[in-house]
């Protein structure tokens, strides 16, 4: 593997973390509105919290697919 | 047939909690994990630049309590505050014709739809996007999208009852030099609520891009995972 490409994927891991890390502020939000009784709003948040699960799911999807492609497997 | 979708009544939410909040539900609807979305809120005072607004536009007074912020919906400046109703629509375009022009014609459809019920015929002006009412040309509904792998968040705001002045004093709202600015209760001469103006605009939306719109929380109470929809989302 060259640098590039190491660099490649050391990108998309910051990306999926950083949606995780979107994801975590989404739920900490939803947990306090919800136990304001705010529903509308918690359930907002918490649906935002599953857009970043499944956005950093697809950046660990990619890598996954790449991995597969270069990979020697039996 | 309609698709089952949820509509959330947010309140008052500051722009960039709204904005945030749609970008992940865009994120949820795109990969099919929620229904398509439509929210409903407030904003607290604040002047949102879209990406062709041009900076003469701005002439915010330096004591306005207003925060100003740059988004990335189409169209120009224009100002949100509490008594207009903003609608944002997460919606899955793939399923409503694949076709931008007509999402913006279908959001214009649905304002002349939702100011119906209170004997006011609103307009479409050729060239400009929004909704008016005539004669003389007034605005009273601005819309501003933005589209991402056919999935669409920000929307329209409608002015219900709120001093329209910062539209004009503030800023160059829309980049339309001269417009005039008015509000439901404006033309009523009567106080209205969001709230009376809401459940119109809900059934307008329902009704023009054939949505079964599910509100939430349940009226019945029947709590967040016993409604329909998520019952379909479980059993995939």
């Amino acid at each position: 593997m060259t640098k590039a490409d190491l660099e490649r994927a050391a990108e998309l891991y910051d990306e999926a973390a950083e949606e995780l890390d979107r994801a975590a502020r989404h739920c900490k939000v939803a947990a306090g509105r919800f136990r304001d009784g705010n529903v509308p709003s918690g359930t907002a948040h918490a649906w935002a919290a599953l857009g970043h699960v499944r956005e950093a799911e697809e950046r660990l999807d990619v890598q996954a697919r790449q991995h597969r492609t270069k990979a020697q497997l039996d | 047939m309609s698709d089952g979708a949820y509509a959330l009544d947010l309140g008052l939410v500051p722009y960039r909690e709204a904005w945030d909040v749609q970008r992940a539900l865009a994120g949820a609807v795109s990969q099919g994990a929620i229904p398509e979305t439509v929210i409903f809120l407030e904003h607290p005072p604040v002047v949102t630049l879209g990406r062709r607004t041009d900076r003469a536009e701005l002439h915010v007074p330096e004591d306005a309590e207003v925060d100003v912020v740059e988004t990335d919906r189409g169209g120009k400046s224009t100002f949100h505050g509490p008594g207009q109703l903003v609608c944002y629509p997460i919606l899955d375009l793939r399923r409503h014709g694949k076709d931008v022009k007509k999402y913006v014609r279908d959001l214009e459809e649905a304002l002349i739809r939702t100011v119906a019920p209170f004997a006011l015929e609103a307009v479409r002006f050729e060239g400009l996007t929004g909704v008016w009412l005539h004669p003389p040309p007034r605005k009273i509904a601005s819309i501003g999208v933005h589209i991402s792998r056919w999935i669409t968040t920000h929307g329209y705001a409608l002015n219900v009852d709120l001093d329209p002045a910062p539209f004009t004093d503030w800023i160059t709202a829309c980049g339309l030099e001269d417009a005039a600015f008015t509000t439901i209760a404006r033309e009523l001469e009567r106080p209205v609520t969001v709230d009376e103006v809401r459940p119109h605009a809900r059934d307008a939306i329902a009704e023009v891009f054939e949505l079964d719109l599910e509100p939430l929380p349940a009226e019945d109470g029947a709590g967040l995972w016993k409604q329909p929809i998520h019952v379909q989302l479980a059993s995939r």
